[in-house]
């Protein structure tokens, strides 16, 4: 598995347990009100999960497993690193954006945090176009 | 990479950047109101993610890495080459429908949800047959090859 795969399948799994955690504490908070945070934090969760656990785990995996690019047109048989770094930044930026402006958007409905939020979706689409862009000569038939 | 996982992760790709940028528009638009209709685009978002994305995703990588048949017809020898994989032609209708019905929704739910026409409801009621007879047909097609591997192994 090639270290930037190994980097993007752990930080699935991080999402995982921060996801998780979060759904246990969004759980506990609908009992015992615990934070108003958390009960504006359902949705955020929810991308927590389907964007930074499940999407960025196949996206790990494809990039580790799709056939790699043929030798002698490619040096790099996965495709160009600097795309797969900048894939990695946006999809965790984006992320970890939203993760912290949503629920004080909801709280507040600020328009600065708006912004962030926002920002937050454009990254995380600047990153759903890049890996397209780094995955699809690799659809291909294996040699 | 089979042909058909091929169309299925190119098509999977596809609706990921459709699926994302939607989400951008949407939430842009609790920044900058682009319009009242833009809400109602919500639906097609979840399900170019989970559907067109995931799910079609899973099915693609399924139909090239699943353990081959292992079993033979009365008479035949064991299957070869793509027939291993099952029925392709099977496979292709689950493409078609899965498709057929994430465009469906993604067209008719907005539509429906805006306009309240009673046409557009029948659209995606047919979206959601056509999406459940996608997963029966992949599942029927499927089961055989979730084995050990090796022939003569079940």
């Amino acid at each position: 598995m090639p270290p930037l795969a190994r980097l993007y399948v752990r930080t699935a799994f991080v999402y995982l347990i921060g996801g998780f955690l979060l759904l246990a504490l969004i759980a506990l908070d609908d009992w015992l009100r615990i934070s108003r945070w958390l009960g504006v934090a359902t949705i955020t969760q929810l991308h927590l999960l389907m964007v930074g656990w499940i999407t960025q785990l196949a996206i790990g995996v494809a990039y580790w497993m799709f056939p790699r690019l043929l030798k002698k047109n490619n040096p790099n048989p996965h495709g160009s690193d600097a795309l797969a770094w900048a894939v990695y930044i946006c999809l965790n930026a984006g992320l970890v954006l939203r993760l912290a402006a949503e629920p004080f958007f909801r709280m507040t409905g600020q328009s600065w945090l708006a912004a962030l939020v926002a920002l937050s979706g454009v990254l995380q689409a600047a990153a759903a176009v890049g890996f397209g862009l780094l995955i699809w000569a690799r659809i291909r038939p294996q040699e | 990479m089979p042909t058909a996982t091929r169309m299925c992760v190119k098509a999977s790709i596809l609706y990921l950047i459709l699926g994302a940028v939607l989400g951008a528009v949407l939430l842009i638009n609790g920044w900058l109101p682009l319009g009242p209709a833009i809400t109602y685009v919500k639906p097609a978002h979840v399900h170019f993610l989970v559907i067109g994305w995931l799910t079609q995703l899973i099915l693609g990588v399924a139909w090239w890495l699943f353990p081959p048949m292992a079993f033979r017809l009365r008479g035949q020898d064991y299957p070869h080459g793509q027939a291993q994989r099952g029925s392709e032609p099977l496979f292709w209708v689950t493409f078609a429908l899965l498709n057929a019905g994430v465009l469906l929704y993604a067209l008719g739910e907005p539509l429906y949800a805006w306009t309240g026409a009673g046409p557009l409801g029948g659209l995606v009621a047919l979206s959601g047959l056509c999406l459940f007879a996608a997963a029966l047909s992949f599942v029927v097609n499927l089961w055989g090859r979730v084995r050990r591997l090796g022939r003569g192994k079940t």
